[in-house]
């Protein structure tokens, strides 16, 4: 995690990049621990093999809560996600003082994360394709040191 | 109340809780893959992977002394003894020993016979002059650096280059004192 | 391999006698001289701007480690008064305690330095200090958000000190 401060200069580049590492790692892992597997039968098997198999062979723990709208969004809550468990803001600049300093307080509290975050929803990303199938995967860090990760499957 | 001695490497690394080994050897290959498409130039990425260790290793140092139990680092060769038996331990679970050393003391070589960064790699004809394993002279150096030993690294032996262990040279330039940082009539 | 956080903290929290609520306050310096962290629970009485503050404490700090090296009556070759030191080199003090208050103090070989103020018949708190160097490896140095070398504004930081401080007897 510390490595990601390559491209610092570039937040765009960097979060493609990163991204694009956590999705080879995602798919090579994905690809080791589905070998003796028999093939998933539809999106939501496959998920919740993100969820059970997946997550505990990379954080020892399950996904905590799964949600659907079954329409192809998935939302997968880990409520103490290990990567981000040490991660905490300036206090100083939360609640503060008028409507526009928190406005802009509570944008940087939500990208600076999101930038440590690209890893993982390309893993996520990585995993999925590697079963077949085509998402967008997307992370809020809102509720640290809980961690939600939407993913939108591609029809 | 007694010291308390340095705890050994293999103590500590029992202790902390790891990191899945698999992910992290891919995610270290899926970085420098990333890092070759995007930089084209070996030399380049042998130099962004030192960077990254070193921006690494300045904060493992902390760590490091804190699990450990080191209260001093201030002969170079006790230090360079004690990253190798009980840091290479702690962080990557292998053991690293110290040989080479020259006369004067000043340099020597830091052994690693196993390195989990190379599971599974091998590298292509492509990446002639890749130091893969290149984050962890860049770990060390940051890591002398906070305890005030200016180093300057280079590798001997690398197994992905057909050798028969790694090899890191750590030469010591010098030692910087801690200066009083402000100005008398400030 | 833990590059990716979430240990335990060692060593195992220092056992507490009687209840706490005796830390006035406490400064991290690192070895350029910075003060990474200002804390205060209870200090009645501010003479100084914060600056200046700061400037005094590292300047005793600085001066004090210097001279019990010098009085070492233990080791031969030593280093003339005021000559900078390397971090861990020569011996020093770990506390010293006047009729108001105590103060304890810890240098990392990376040259950390903690200190903490607390009334004056707390008891040996080396131990309590090595665990407050480990509260800062676990939640400031592994903040990804923490960039080294900068003043400290961890909230997660400053819940966990302001509570383990409070425990201190």
């Amino acid at each position: 995690m510390y490595c990601n401060r390559l491209y610092a200069n570039k937040p765009e580049l960097a979060a493609s990049r990163i991204d694009a590492i956590g999705y080879q790692v995602g798919h090579q892992l994905s690809e080791r621990y589905t070998m003796e597997r028999p093939r998933f039968t539809d999106h939501l098997d496959a998920i919740k093999f993100i969820c059970k198999d997946f997550w505990s062979e990379l954080f020892k723990k399950q996904i905590d809560n799964l949600k659907t709208n079954h329409r192809g969004t998935f939302v997968l809550q880990d409520n103490r996600f290990r990567w981000v468990s040490r991660m905490s803001l300036d206090p100083s600049e939360n609640g503060d003082l008028s409507q526009e300093n928190a406005e802009a307080a509570e944008n940087k509290a939500v990208q600076e994360p999101n930038m440590h975050l690209h890893f993982s929803c390309g893993v996520i990303k990585g995993a999925l394709h590697n079963l077949g199938i085509a998402c967008a995967v997307s992370a809020d860090p809102s509720q640290l040191p809980a961690c939600s990760f939407v993913v939108r499957i591609k029809p | 109340m007694p010291p308390v001695g340095p705890r050994s490497g293999d103590a500590i690394f029992a202790n902390v809780e790891r990191v899945n080994a698999e992910l992290f050897t891919l995610t270290y290959g899926a970085i420098v893959r990333q890092l070759l498409t995007d930089l084209e130039e070996v030399e380049e990425v042998n130099k962004q992977l030192d960077q990254m260790g070193y921006n690494i290793g300045i904060r493992l140092i902390d760590e490091f002394l804190a699990k450990s139990n080191v209260s001093r680092c201030v002969d170079f060769k006790e230090t360079a003894e004690v990253i190798a038996k009980v840091g290479f331990k702690m962080f990557l679970g292998v053991t690293a020993s110290v040989t080479n050393w020259d006369a004067d003391g000043t340099c020597c070589s830091i052994v690693l016979e196993d390195n989990p960064l190379v599971d599974f790699v091998e590298l292509p004809d492509t990446c002639q002059g890749l130091y893969y394993c290149n984050i962890l002279s860049g770990v060390v150096r940051g890591a002398l650096e906070m305890v005030s030993m200016k180093t300057e690294i280079s590798w001997i032996r690398d197994m992905l280059r057909g050798d028969d262990a790694f090899e890191l040279q750590v030469k010591l330039l010098k030692q910087i004192p801690e200066e009083y940082p402000y100005k008398d009539d400030e | 391999m833990q590059f990716f956080g979430g240990t335990e903290i060692s060593p195992s929290l220092p056992a507490s006698t009687a209840s706490g609520n005796n830390g006035h306050m406490m400064y991290v310096f690192n070895r350029n001289g910075v003060c990474l962290l200002y804390r205060e629970w209870n200090r009645p009485l501010h003479t100084l701007n914060q600056q200046q503050d700061h400037k005094l404490m590292f300047g005793l700090l600085f001066s004090l480690k210097s001279l019990t090296a010098k009085m070492d009556p233990t080791t031969p070759d030593k280093a003339n008064l005021g000559v900078p030191q390397l971090p861990g080199q020569g011996c020093s003090f770990h506390s010293f305690r006047t009729n108001t208050y105590k103060l304890t103090f810890m240098e990392s070989p990376s040259g950390i330095k903690i200190i903490l103020v607390t009334h004056p018949r707390t008891g040996d708190l080396r131990e309590s200090l090595k665990y407050i160097y480990n509260l800062y490896v676990e939640y400031v140095v592994k903040n990804p958000l923490y960039t080294p070398g900068t003043p400290i504004r961890c909230e997660l930081f400053n819940t966990t000190l302001d509570q383990y401080v409070r425990s201190i007897s």
